[in-house]
């Protein structure tokens, strides 16, 4: 009798065009009902060939395109690549324009975190947490268009600095914003962060072991979140994070196992807490100065090659150069997060629901224009 | 009825089916009207949680953008996905519909005169016709040929039978009260103070309240329990395939969903229609009572739905098992025995019920406390300009 | 037993938090901007109807762009700095201050004047490098950001008219006539003078 009922794993498509794959990303899933057995990510649906566009452009020309290898924080982004040609060219930045560089790049970690746990809230279905995050996002926005007059692609970082002064009053503004900021983030959690529903899909589902995340080559707050202390900020400090005074969150287990969803979540949530002290700091100490050093109009760094890492919201970004001398890089290479938290889910969407499917791709804030490139 | 046996001559069958129209009709406009007005008021409730208007562009404040959907829907074309059940899949929206519906027969839209039928069994009616519902999004959830719109029809399956257990073991308890399984006489039984509602009547019933409000809002596909249509997991569920008039249908059935929640709320638990005795039998007043808490029960569902998380399937089938149907029956054993007690001491029944409303009442002050202080927090200046 | 009940206590709590926040967050006044209605551009009218949420449109935006050419030196450098060589300038030699009747305290300078100066706002990313890369200050972003057009091609901006276009190139040829006089002249002269010398 059993041998006659047959069950077959129906074989589901989850994306390109899905709402919670953050992007064109797609999932091929086999599931036995609402239990995936077989996760197959496919990657590739928004490679615009960057590393490509490189070689064709000027080295200063470039930095307009990394904005667009990751929206959420492009002035990481900027900042990353800028470093690395510094570093080709040794160029020294002046100090107004590192606290500058450390401020817009704090704002546009908060900004990105932001998007990232909102986004997690959304795919677990509660949506006013998202609107409201996004808001505070906007507020944000509102300050990096007031610095350089864009709200998503920055351009802001130029090599040897950046590109505009802070205008005048600002840092008040910004010491406003946060002291609004803190108490709205604040409550937003008490929303959906601690809410018991919340936490009873996030705890416990897809926990990564710090062995496994290492194995996994996880970065960033996903690689924290399973309690491995490592931040590229501290470890390897560049600018000048090592003046500065903050805390690298760890996952802890606090409520289900460690290195599970609601800990990846809840380090973004801590990291924030970090970058708002951050930046109280830098407002207080940036000094009066220089904001651009002073480079060749056409940049040509000396031949050789060149690897920087830098800590961005998606973990630690590297960017490769190769120079050959002239005026656009011979060959760069991107390395990003998402990449390689994308890589871990075939092994972590064994014997979960559909829905825990979606908490993970959230937890690990994977964000598609990064993933392809 | 006799003007028309006797001025236009008709038999009283004809009488009759010409009568049910007529009733029929009404009823149905108001559903439609209510549904329509519900989905305008939960995008703009939605709206102003999350610091947004929501719609304000078609009429004043934007009230008629419900008939711009249903015009625009009803426009579009209705497309068959190749390799659907062309049958069911054209049948199923009325089916839900239907199943939503008939519901409305035993629920009154005011005072007791003003139910549809009163049947002696309209408890038992009200529980077994919401099942329907569940054949429709089943059965919409296969003919689609889509497998996303299969795993909402089945999940919806699951939940909804399982959450048909607590709300009518939850519904043990008022019938207790009332004696009988008449809506009418469930009416009847409760009196028009807050004290007097079925809700308030002992910490038991409360207790089932809640149990039936929870379950309710699972039977409903509301937020937190929306997994047949979880927007973010299976796109849009098992309506992801219809278009054009369908969907419209669907729409109208789910909108519909939250008004039948108010009213049965309101009717089995709150007290209903009832007025103060002077002021008894006053039509309009009593459809104003019934519909003004019914408009707060929905109130209340549309903001749970934009304030919690969704859950998942195992932990919905948890809450329906581990938590409510024990609380059911709870509420219901703890009643049979406050029942009995009351029986020996009469005076108890009083002040139990004001007891519980008390309390209530101080948990209110408590929720109002909490509002004022998350207020406060949400109005510093930002500053920016 | 205890997870259980902990399980109940902190749903309820948490829901009721949950509640009272979204109800808070109901009184508060919605901060989307109506916007064709309202006014964005100037920061007191949004300060009534925001209450000071928002910020202005700041003086730095960068809108579509703008290209001063009584200025403009048709130096090139920002075509060179675009990254995706959406600006496109053809340029002769003319003074031309006298060509577009801008009173300049300097006599007019020989200099080079656009014949054609194009803006490709459909490929333009708004990167800024053009102008920061501009030595006059010729080239700048505007705080127009509404430019829907029916067509690509009307998003084409053309900031050299065909009339200054003809001007400078007349007085362009003009001037190459004039030069070619003066080397003719001179070339008699030296002839001359040779003969002279002879
Ligand atoms: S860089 Fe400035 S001056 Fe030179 S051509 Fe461009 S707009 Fe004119
Ligand atoms: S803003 Fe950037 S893309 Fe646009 S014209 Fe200037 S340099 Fe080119």
């Amino acid at each position: 009798m059993t041998s006659e009922l047959k069950t077959e794993h129906i074989t589901i498509n989850m994306g390109p065009q899905h709402p919670s794959t953050h992007g064109v990303i797609r999932f091929v899933i086999k599931t036995d009902g609402e239990i995936i057995h077989e996760c197959d990510p496919d990657v590739g649906y928004l490679h615009r060939g960057i590393e490509k566009i490189a070689e064709s452009v000027t080295w200063q020309g470039f930095v307009p395109f990394t904005d667009r290898v990751d929206y959420l924080a492009s002035m990481n982004a900027n900042w990353a690549y800028c470093m690395a040609v510094e570093e080709m060219l040794g160029t020294e930045v002046p100090e107004r324009a590192e606290y500058i560089r450390v401020i817009a790049g704090e704002l546009n970690r908060i900004s990105s975190h932001l998007v990232a746990i909102g986004a997690a809230d959304m795919d677990m279905g509660a949506i006013t947490p998202f609107v409201q995050l996004l808001r505070e996002r906007e507020y944000i926005n509102d300050l990096l268009e007031m610095i350089c007059g864009a709200r998503l692609t920055y351009n802001y970082y130029s090599i040897g600095g950046v590109n505009y002064d802070l205008p005048e009053g600002f840092s008040i503004k910004v010491m406003g914003f946060l002291d609004h900021f803190e108490v709205a983030v604040e409550q937003m959690h008490r929303l959906v962060t601690y809410n018991q529903i919340f936490i009873n899909r996030f705890a416990n589902v897809a926990a990564v072991s710090p062995e496994m995340a290492m194995d996994y080559n996880f970065v960033g707050p996903n690689l924290r979140g399973s309690g491995v202390k490592y931040d590229v900020r501290r470890n390897k400090p560049y600018s000048i994070y090592d003046k500065l005074d903050f805390e690298i969150p760890i996952g802890t287990a606090s409520v289900g196992t460690l290195g599970d969803c609601y800990d990846r979540y809840f380090v973004r949530v801590e990291e924030i807490r970090e970058s708002v002290k951050i930046l109280r700091q830098c407002l207080q100490q940036i000094p009066e100065g220089e904001i651009q050093a002073k480079v060749k109009n056409a940049i040509k760094p000396p031949v050789g090659h060149k690897y920087i890492r830098t800590e961005t919201p998606r973990g630690d970004t590297g960017y490769f150069i190769y120079s050959d001398g002239k005026t656009s890089p011979s060959r760069l290479k991107i390395r990003t997060g998402s990449f390689t938290g994308m890589s871990i889910i075939p092994e972590l969407a064994r014997n979960i629901f559909i829905a825990d499917l979606v908490a993970v791709i959230g937890s690990l804030d994977i964000v598609a224009p990064e993933l392809d490139r | 009825m006799n003007l028309l046996t006797d001025t236009l001559g008709m038999t009283e069958f004809w009488a009759n089916v010409v009568i049910m129209l007529i009733v029929c009709t009404i009823v149905f406009a108001v559903f439609a009207l209510m549904s329509g007005i519900t989905s305008w008021a939960e995008r703009r409730i939605a709206g102003r949680m999350q610091s947004r208007y929501g719609c304000n562009r078609v009429g004043p404040q934007g009230i008629l953008q419900f008939v711009a959907d249903a015009v625009k829907l009803i426009l579009k074309e209705d497309l068959i996905p190749d390799g659907a059940d062309r049958f069911l899949y054209k049948i199923t929206p009325y089916l839900c519909l239907m199943g939503v519906l008939a519901t409305l027969v035993v629920l009154p839209l005011g005072s007791r005169a003003m139910m549809v039928a009163d049947l002696n069994v309209g408890v038992l009616y009200f529980i077994s016709i919401t099942s329907i519902v569940v054949i429709g999004i089943l059965m919409a959830g296969w003919s689609s040929n889509n497998k996303w719109s299969l795993l909402g029809g089945m999940r919806s399956a699951a939940q909804i039978v399982s959450y048909e257990i607590p709300v009518a073991m939850s519904l043990l308890t008022p019938i207790l009260i009332a004696g009988s399984l008449s809506v009418g006489d469930l009416l009847d039984s409760q009196g028009w103070l807050p004290w007097e509602w079925t809700a308030f009547q002992t910490p038991f019933s409360a207790l089932a309240f809640f149990v039936f409000f929870i379950g309710s809002l699972a039977e409903g596909n509301r937020t937190p329990f929306d997994l047949p249509e979880a927007e973010s997991e299976l796109v849009s569920g098992f309506n992801t395939e219809y278009s054009g008039f369908r969907f419209a249908v669907f729409f109208m059935a789910e909108y519909g969903n939250v008004f039948l929640i108010g009213l049965s709320t309101t009717a089995l638990f709150l007290g209903g229609p009832n007025l103060p005795g002077f002021l008894q039998g006053n039509p309009f007043l009593s459809v104003a009572v019934m519909m003004l808490k019914t408009i707060f029960i929905m109130f209340v569902v549309i903001w749970l739905r934009w304030t919690l998380p969704r859950f998942r399937i195992d932990q919905l089938m948890d809450l329906s098992w581990k938590y409510l149907l024990p609380c059911a029956l709870i509420a219901f054993f703890g009643q049979s025995v406050f029942m009995l007690v009351a029986h020996q001491i009469p005076a108890i029944t009083q002040i139990t019920s004001i007891v519980v409303f008390i309390v209530f009442l101080l948990i209110m002050i408590k929720f109002i406390g909490r509002i004022r202080t998350n207020y406060k927090e949400q109005s510093i200046p930002v500053g920016l300009n | 037993m205890n997870a259980y009940f902990n399980n109940i206590k902190n749903g309820i709590q948490t829901v009721f938090e949950g509640m009272s926040i979204s109800l808070a967050s109901f009184f508060v006044h919605p901060i989307t901007i109506q916007y064709p209605e309202d006014d964005i551009s100037s920061a007191e009218k949004l300060k009534e109807t925001y209450k000071g949420q928002l910020g202005p449109m700041p003086e730095n935006y960068r809108g579509i762009l703008d290209v001063d050419l009584s200025i403009c030196t048709a130096c090139q450098l920002c075509v060179k700095a675009c990254p995706i060589d959406c600006i496109v300038i053809d340029a002769v030699k003319c003074d031309k201050s006298k060509v577009q009747g801008t009173k300049s305290e300097k006599p007019a300078v020989k200099t080079r004047t656009c014949t054609r100066f194009d803006i490709h706002m459909g490929k333009c990313m708004f990167c800024a490098l053009c102008t920061l890369a501009c030595p006059t200050g010729a080239i700048v972003h505007t705080k127009v950001f509404e430019m829907n057009k029916y067509q690509l091609q009307d998003l084409v901006l053309s900031f050299v008219s065909e009339e200054e276009k003809e001007k400078a190139i007349k007085r362009d040829s003009e001037l190459k006539v004039e030069a070619a006089a003066e080397k003719a002249a001179k070339a008699a002269k030296e002839a001359e003078k040779t003969e002279e010398e002879k």
